[in-house]
């Protein structure tokens, strides 16, 4: 068997165990540094532990700029909205007495997710991040006048939770953009 | 009523799905076990030592890693039940409150948005494309006996997205004609949009163009364009330039920090000069480069001018108005009888400022006359909704003439019903006020004047605190107003003042009385006053006797509609001795523009009623003051439609 000491480059040998060590460091200090950014951005924001949710769980947030960190925002916010319409059908068969309502609650989430997202995303990603505060603006004020639409009919809302989510969810966003400008 | 046990609890688990993927398992060493060496374990502690050392002193100094300025002025989110859920406009202005509108609810009240309503809000006679989206004006120019406007524009949706460069000509800058679109995202640098840029005309009559391109990469490059065929007046094609971008961004200077570039002026040397906003940090400022041929450029030192806590300047414009004359001046224009203005959108909070000051020629830089009244920090254009503004010199009627981008305050969703979002404020010309010296004055361009028709003339009716008098017109939609007001003396002599502030914003619109004020006109009003716009003066006397001029605009009871914006605007308005308070105000559907003394302060709304509209439009004469008797002489012209 050969002697250890005469292998040129082995796991074992200091300088490689220091590499190894140097290099944990390393991702241990940006790893940290990415959440510190992640925790300050959404100290930012109206609603700091819903914005730690929307951004902690997307794993893409650990190596994003704020940038990066508002655009996983906007994609929480779309996905909240398809998942709203998806509700609105559901409700509009199981409560069908809701139906004008549950009809304009359906347009304005249509343009939540086929207008103001895109609109936010592009502008984002070309540097113009004012379009895009406007289009999360936008999408909390769009839920509110879907909650609203309820009591205007004479009804109590089914929709408050999530119509409350989105919300806030899109002030987060706008916050979140807003130390973009 | 709803009972509680009907909504859902708010704080139940609608957490916002996520896309989850597990974290990677921490990797484990594929090393079996080793037998260390002594040496070989005392280096591993020590690097361990200096790794835990590391992460302590990291943990302990962690401090905020983004600028100080966070501005999150947001609206706090409402636990909602139907009756007390506040309509909120998108775009919260910093420190403007949001007015609460309180629907009256029952079936009078639920209301889609008809699409007869929805048609009624297309303006007679503001510029708008046929439909989607239009934002900034771009690169106006007197060419050939056309004026033209360029515009960004999207052109899917009414909402912003990739911009293309609209088109558009007119022999009056009121009558349009549409054209192709100018340019379009052809090219790598300006593939993720063809932003904003202005024109100049040469000498020799040649027209170039700078805009800025919006990369594949989305960096921020300025570009030249000119026209295909110079003799073509209606300038339809146009040519980017082979060697384009001709300036990339410079060193300290952001990749999305550096756009609109302005029409060029010559200096001293005979070179042109232009000008492009910018911030470091949060401070806004607006670069200066020199160039002879467009193509290549050079880099001043310093910067035209900076102001600390504005922030990013946009669609920023500099231009010579005169001391003394009653025209406008070419942008090169300098000299003793010149004063210089300085112009920025700031982006931080969507509002287009100016100042008045000097400009060194040789050294490539401005100083304000009154720095406390600073770019950014002091006059505004106007004080509604006004943005992304910009002159240009009409050769052709010796004027400096303004236009500017007015967004819409409803939702996204109304203007995908609607199908279109946007207007173009009425062309402004632009003018020193001779009087006061420290601000300028805006009048609606004079071929406005062309579209009235039928004047209905009211003459000094007498308006007693507390007056509402309805004006009988043949209709409310298309108006061009000129109204003149005067405070009986003797009430005004014998009032105590006070030392009370007023802010147009925050002081509950027309409703409030005061022994001076509010008092003026409410346009697209409906009978029984449910939705009204009013624009007013409000005079407060202070303790020591001086008169102080607000101008307002209320929007907080303009529609029973709860998802459009109900702000109040406005601002002070010099008011010198002997003047009478004058206000004119142009009603074109959805967008109302007034102006207060001749144009020395200026207020862009939008409206959005959906009563008082078509033939149930009305114009009232209040005085809701307390204690004076207002005089009134109203001027009430008809506005036909223009070619829009």
């Amino acid at each position: 068997m050969e002697s250890r000491n005469t292998n040129k480059m082995k796991i074992s040998s200091p300088l490689t165990i220091l590499f190894l060590l140097f290099l944990l460091q390393q991702t241990l200090l940006s790893a940290m540094a990415d959440i510190q950014l992640i925790k300050n951005t959404c100290k930012g924001t109206p609603s700091p532990d819903l914005c730690l949710k929307i951004l902690l769980a997307e794993p893409k947030s650990q190596n994003a700029d704020l940038t990066g960190l508002a655009l996983i925002g906007v994609d929480a916010v779309n996905n909240k909205g398809l998942e709203i319409l998806k509700q609105i059908v559901d409700l509009k068969k199981s409560r069908p007495e809701l139906r004008p309502a549950l009809d304009q609650c359906a347009e304005v989430y249509h343009a939540v997710v086929e207008a103001d997202v895109p609109s936010s995303r592009d502008a984002l990603r070309g540097g113009m991040p004012k379009f895009a505060e406007d289009g999360m603006a936008d999408s909390a004020v769009e839920a509110q006048v879907c909650e609203r639409r309820f009591g205007e009919h004479g009804h109590a809302s089914p929709m408050t939770g999530s119509n409350n989510v989105m919300h806030d969810a899109a002030n987060v966003v706008r916050a979140i953009i807003r130390m973009l400008l | 009523m709803a009972s509680s046990s009907d909504l859902e609890n708010p704080n139940a688990s609608s957490a916002l799905p996520y896309s989850y993927t597990p974290l990677p398992d921490g990797e484990q060493t594929a090393e079996p076990a080793v037998v260390l060496h002594p040496k070989k374990a005392v280096a591993i502690l020590v690097c361990a030592f200096l790794s835990v050392g590391f992460l302590v002193a990291l943990i302990g100094n962690s401090g905020p890693l983004l600028p100080k300025n966070l501005n999150t002025n947001v609206a706090p989110s409402t636990v909602a039940t139907p009756a007390k859920t506040t309509p909120l406009s998108r775009g919260v202005d910093k420190g403007v409150s949001e007015k609460a509108f309180r629907p009256k609810l029952g079936a009078d009240n639920s209301f889609p948005w008809s699409s007869n309503m929805l048609d009624w809000q297309r303006t007679g006679f503001h510029f708008q494309p046929e439909k989607n989206w239009m934002n900034d004006p771009n690169g106006p120019v007197f060419y050939k006996g056309w004026y033209h406007l360029f515009y960004q524009y999207h052109p899917d949706a009414p909402v912003w997205g990739k911009i293309v460069w609209g088109h558009a000509v007119s022999k009056d800058l009121i009558n349009w004609r549409h054209l192709p679109i100018a340019m379009e995202t052809d090219e790598w640098y300006d593939e993720q949009g063809v932003w904003t840029g202005s024109a100049t005309i040469l000498p020799d009559g040649q027209l170039v163009v700078l805009y800025t391109g919006s990369t594949n990469e989305s960096v921020q490059v300025q570009n030249l364009a000119y026209p295909a065929d110079p003799n073509d007046p209606l300038l339809i094609n146009w040519v980017k330039y082979p060697g384009n971008p001709v300036l990339v961004p410079p060193p300290g200077i952001d990749d999305k920090d550096f756009r609109d570039p302005t029409t060029a002026w010559k200096t001293p040397e005979g070179k042109w000069r232009i000008t492009i906003g910018s911030k470091i940090n949060k401070t806004g400022i607006s670069l200066v480069y020199d160039t002879v041929d467009f193509k290549t450029f050079e880099l001043l030192d310093g910067v035209l001018h900076a102001v600390p806590g504005t922030g990013m300047w946009e669609c920023v414009d500099f231009y010579p108005i005169s001391k003394q004359a009653e025209n406008g001046l070419d942008t090169s224009v300098d000299g003793p009888g010149v004063k210089h203005i300085v112009k920025a959108s700031m982006d931080d909070d969507r509002h287009d400022y100016y100042a008045i000051g000097t400009y060194d020629a040789y050294k490539g830089k401005w100083t304000p006359d009154n720095p406390t009244l600073d770019v950014g920090i002091g006059l505004r254009y106007d004080y509604g909704i006004y943005y992304a503004s910009k002159t240009f010199y009409d050769q052709n009627k010796n004027r400096r003439v303004l236009w500017s981008w007015i967004k819409e305050t409803d939702t996204e969703a109304s203007d995908i019903s609607k199908g279109w979002a946007s207007l173009m404020g009425v062309p402004r010309t632009i003018l020193l006020d001779k009087k006061t010296k420290s601000n300028i004055i805006q009048w609606p361009v004079e071929e406005i004047t062309a579209l009235r028709t039928d004047a209905t003339v009211f003459k000094k009716l007498v308006l007693e605190a507390g007056a509402l008098v309805p004006l009988n017109l043949p209709a409310a939609s298309q108006l061009d107003i000129v109204a003149e007001f005067e405070l009986d003396e003797a009430t005004v002599q014998r009032l105590n003042g006070a030392d009370v502030a007023y802010d147009c914003a925050q002081n509950g619109g027309a409703a409030t009385r005061g022994a001076l004020g509010p008092f003026g006109l409410s346009v697209l009003a409906h009978d029984g006053l449910v939705e009204h716009t009013p624009v007013y003066f409000y005079v407060a006397k202070a303790v020591d006797g001086s008169l102080k001029t607000f101008f307002c605009a209320d929007q907080s009871r303009s529609s029973t509609a709860t998802d459009v914006d109900k702000s109040i605007y406005g601002n002070i308005v010099p008011v010198l001795k002997g003047e009478k308070l004058s206000m004119r105000i142009l009603v074109d559907h959805s967008i109302v523009e007034s102006f207060a003394q001749e144009g020395r302060t200026c207020i862009t709304s939008r409206v959005y009623p959906t009563k008082a509209i078509y033939n149930n439009a009305r114009m009232f004469l209040f005085n809701n003051a307390t204690a004076a008797t207002v005089t009134a002489s109203v001027n009430v012209w008809q506005m036909k439609s223009a070619d829009i």
